[in-house]
């Protein structure tokens, strides 16, 4: 057989076997710009999107370093892994000292005094205990309009919906508490009601009338949530000065 | 007319010419044998192209930005809370599926319920079964204690703000999945502490309108407990909630990738 030297396309399977793009074939680019309906919007929005993104930088007055942080081998790395083998050795440790043990069996036919679930869904079921609050309506004879299971079950989810929208409430740059004083509050005021809320279920075993600590239950959240707001707003003078002083030194404006 | 090609594709020839060592020699021609059949060399493309874009330069950090790196931002070590829920996630899993050889989640029709003999036989009879459950316990309860401090974290550093708020909604999602991933292994032991909570459980949803009572059969299994709720709260928490939760917490550390870490100002 003799070698063909000529670039004719072959038939016997030999060859490169891949046609060569001439003219006639649309390159990826004019293929994604003949398309149509949500395609040809998508490509057009990434075109713009990448525009925007190179002007952008293009305009910016940032310099770029040669070393930008330090590499991950090994010194990320070994970081990580010794961080990582101190956890989970701290965890085997609390394993060997600290077993857990096993309550009595299950019997339907014995409601035990004290039900409670593991210690991270108190909260929870300290707000399934919120009947004395539970609106009653004149309208419908003083009767309750929900039953208090429901109630506490909303109460449940408003919690959670009220936390799961807060980025949505809370824009802007501010990133340390003393920034924003009002929401540093809120969560400290959060944190405390949720250990309030955790000790309800078990509110009739405190010396005291049950009354007491379902109302301390809610104060004192507020009390912690004052006490932060003003710590927070009295430090903040002297604090924004010192950090808008050195902010501005480094970033004179405009 | 031979079938052999012969070219400057003929990668035996190239071979035989080249002065290589035994090692090299055997690597060539198993690489050029596997790539014969699954055309290696497009993937390594990928591999490599791959490697490039995650060796780009990040953008500079705020701090590097404006050189505040110098001040030590003494709360930094509560970032690493992120990196803990996964470790004790991780323990955890491990341990639990060594239980998982040795539990059974069965009521049983006489005497104690199977699922607590299996429970007692770990902790008594089974070499290191005590420390394993151990283990897979604490790990449980600090992977919810590191969520909850994670969140805090997060909230109190104002990193779930505009442009996170993707990620604060699916950490919503993964905290409540982890509460629910606890209780329902909470409920396994079968124990009186079990059956209670899950009492509750089954009341809290029954007080649901509408979908309440389709809600308790479905995770349930009835309005009362017995042999289906196990086998469900079984499947939720060894089948169910892992595959979700890993798949979520995947998505969560892929999008602070990509994101980036909120630098406190
Ligand atoms: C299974 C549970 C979770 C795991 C494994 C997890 C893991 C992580 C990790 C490794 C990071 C990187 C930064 C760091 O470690 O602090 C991170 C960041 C973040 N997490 Fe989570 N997380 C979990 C739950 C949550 C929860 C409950 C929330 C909030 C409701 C949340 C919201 C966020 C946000 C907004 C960031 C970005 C923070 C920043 O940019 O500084 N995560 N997460």
């Amino acid at each position: 057989m003799s070698e063909n030297e000529s670039n004719e396309p072959r038939t016997d399977g030999s060859g490169p076997g891949i046609v060569a793009p001439d003219d006639e074939v649309p390159t990826w680019r004019e293929r994604k710009e003949r398309t149509t309906g949500l395609s040809r919007v998508t490509y057009e929005y990434f075109e713009r999107a990448r525009r925007e993104d190179q002007d952008l930088r293009q305009e910016s007055s940032y310099v770029e370093r040669d070393v930008l942080g330090f590499p991950t081998w090994p010194h990320e790395t070994i970081r990580n892994i010794a961080l990582a083998s101190f956890f989970t050795g701290m965890l085997l440790f609390l394993s060997a000292m600290l077993p857990p043990h096993l309550g009595d069996v299950a019997n339907p036919a014995e409601t035990p005094e004290v039900i409670l679930p593991d210690w991270y869904l108190y909260w929870s079921f300290g707000l399934l205990h919120l009947d004395p609050i539970n609106p009653e309506l004149a309208i419908v004879g003083g009767e309750k309009i929900m039953s208090d299971e429901l109630y506490g079950v909303l109460a449940n989810v408003v919690v959670v919906g009220v936390i799961a929208i807060l980025p949505f409430l809370n824009k802007g740059s501010a990133r340390r508490p003393v920034e924003e004083p009002f929401w540093a509050a809120l969560g400290v005021g959060g944190v405390v009601f949720a250990f309030t809320m955790s000790i309800l279920p078990i509110q009739e075993m405190f010396p005291w009338e049950v009354a007491i600590t379902f109302d301390l239950a809610f104060f004192l959240p507020i009390i912690a949530a004052a006490i932060t707001y003003a710590v927070l707003k009295t430090m903040r003078e002297g604090y924004m000065y010192d950090l808008n002083r050195r902010y501005y030194r480094l970033r004179p404006p405009r | 007319m031979s079938l052999e090609r012969k070219d400057e594709h003929d990668h035996g020839a190239w071979l035989a010419e080249k002065e290589l060592s035994l090692i090299e020699k055997t690597y060539l021609m198993s690489l050029i044998w596997l790539d014969k059949r699954f055309r290696i060399v497009d993937y390594l493309e990928l591999l490599e192209d791959m490697y490039y874009k995650i060796n780009l330069q990040m953008p500079k950090s705020h701090t590097e930005q404006y050189n505040l790196d110098n001040k030590f931002w003494y709360w930094y070590p509560l970032y690493a809370l992120g990196s803990f829920s996964v470790i004790a996630y991780l323990v955890a899993a491990v341990s639990g599926a060594l239980l998982g050889f040795y539990y059974a989640p069965a009521t049983g029709t006489d005497g104690d319920p199977i699922a607590y003999e299996t429970i007692v036989a770990i902790m008594k009879d089974l070499n290191f079964g005590f420390m394993l459950r151990s283990i897979h316990r604490w790990a449980a309860q600090v992977m919810v204690a590191a969520v909850f401090l994670h969140m805090l974290r997060v909230y109190f550093t104002g990193a779930y703000k505009e442009p996170r708020e993707v990620n604060w909604i699916i950490g919503v999602i993964l905290l409540s999945l982890t509460m629910l991933f606890g209780y329902t292994g909470y409920l396994l032991p079968w124990n009186q502490l079990a059956f209670w909570a899950g009492q509750i459980g089954v009341e809290m949803s029954l007080a649901v309108p509408i979908v309440g009572e389709w809600t308790a059969q479905l995770l349930f299994g009835g309005f009362s407990l017995g042999q289906p709720t196990l086998q469900r709260m079984y499947i939720l928490h060894v089948f169910v909630l892992p595959f979700v939760v890993t798949a979520l917490i995947a998505i969560h550390i892929g999008i602070v990738w990509m994101q980036g870490i909120a630098e406190p100002h």
